[in-house]
């Protein structure tokens, strides 16, 4: 049975912008929310040291990608929430392109294995 | 007895001494740190547990302080480049108002005359607005941090002598109503000249910070 292993680190890191602006495409979200969702829909196998999200999430706030506003947690607690911009939206689009292009290679090279 | 608030202050304090700046990134992983706090005592964790698990989760003190210095160390010249940036925007969109302005509101102009002045001034800001914003499409990206920002201030500084020069010096003297259009074609390609020149520093340092990529680990 073919299973996934923990994904290497290097992809880990390519895979953390495009994986943040779709999620903050869905809607404003903020650091623990984002981490725990990468990890729910990875089956735990896309995993973050958490702390390192944040200078990512600056980064991209810097770049124009993204806006933060600091607001407040269901239990009082401050939260700061990040959305996405218009420049984001187009970088987000990009990184789709250019990941879908790299999947069909594989996927491609990978069917001609089994021919 | 564990105490779950003096644990987090001590954290608080080791992240300080690593160099953690107060308030933003500290504040932001604190917030990180109770949130995931919470949750792990929800699923049943003690306290303690729950405090150490998420200080293992949240990462060494080191390691963040490194990757927020390449975040904030050069970004902070970015964002001066920016702002000169927006201030050169300003001036070249406001100062040809009032250049063109005695032009527009003199008497012996007919009203055609005053439209195609209007359409002139639009044009100019036109342009000037269209190069600021796409003219980091049509720059190289330069990845050598150093030599992008020699060329950004030569282009600014070469803006500023253009302005101090070209506009003042070799414009066309005398505001005359009847010969209108060439003084305006002049002032407006002027300005436009220098705002393009002006904004190629903003544009590759906007260039390159779309071709960065992230670290996460």
């Amino acid at each position: 049975m073919y299973r996934v292993s923990m994904i290497r680190k290097e992809l880990v890191a390519a895979s953390a912008e495009p994986l943040v602006l779709s999620l903050l495409a869905r809607g404003e979200s903020y650091g623990y929310a984002i981490i725990q969702e990468v990890k729910a829909r990875s089956n735990g196998k896309l995993q973050w040291t958490d702390g390192m999200l944040y200078p990512v999430l600056h980064r991209m706030e810097h770049r124009g990608l993204i806006r933060s506003r600091w607001g407040e947690s269901e239990t009082g607690r401050k939260r700061k929430y990040y959305s996405l911009k218009k420049d984001g939206k187009t970088a987000m689009q990009k990184h789709h392109e250019q990941w879908s292009l790299v999947h069909s290679v594989l996927a491609g090279l990978r069917k001609e294995q089994y021919v | 007895m564990f105490d779950l608030e003096q644990s987090i202050a001590d954290w608080r304090q080791r992240m300080l001494a690593a160099g953690i700046k107060t308030p933003v990134p500290l504040e932001e992983l604190e917030s990180h740190l109770r949130e995931d706090i919470a949750q792990q005592m929800k699923s049943g964790l003690s306290a303690q547990q729950s405090f150490g698990s998420a200080v293992n989760k949240i990462g060494q003190a080191p390691e963040l302080k490194r990757e927020f210095k390449k975040v904030s160390a050069p970004m902070e010249i970015q964002k001066i480049i920016q702002l000169a940036g927006v201030i050169f925007v300003a001036v070249t969109l406001f100062c040809p108002l009032f250049l063109f302005l005695p032009f527009l509101l003199a008497h012996g102009l007919s009203l055609t005359a005053k439209m195609l002045g209007l359409a002139i001034y639009a044009t100019t800001v036109s342009t000037i607005v269209l190069s600021w914003r796409y003219n980091h499409k049509l720059l190289p990206v330069i990845r050598n941090q150093l030599l992008r920002r020699a060329v950004g201030i030569v282009c600014y500084a070469g803006s500023l002598l253009w302005m101090r020069f070209g506009v003042f010096h070799f414009s066309p003297g005398g505001l005359h109503p009847q010969s209108f259009l060439v003084p305006l074609v002049i002032f407006g390609l002027e300005w436009t000249v220098m705002a393009i020149l002006g904004g190629v520093g903003h544009g590759l340092e906007k260039a390159a910070s779309r071709q960065d990529q992230p670290a996460v680990s």
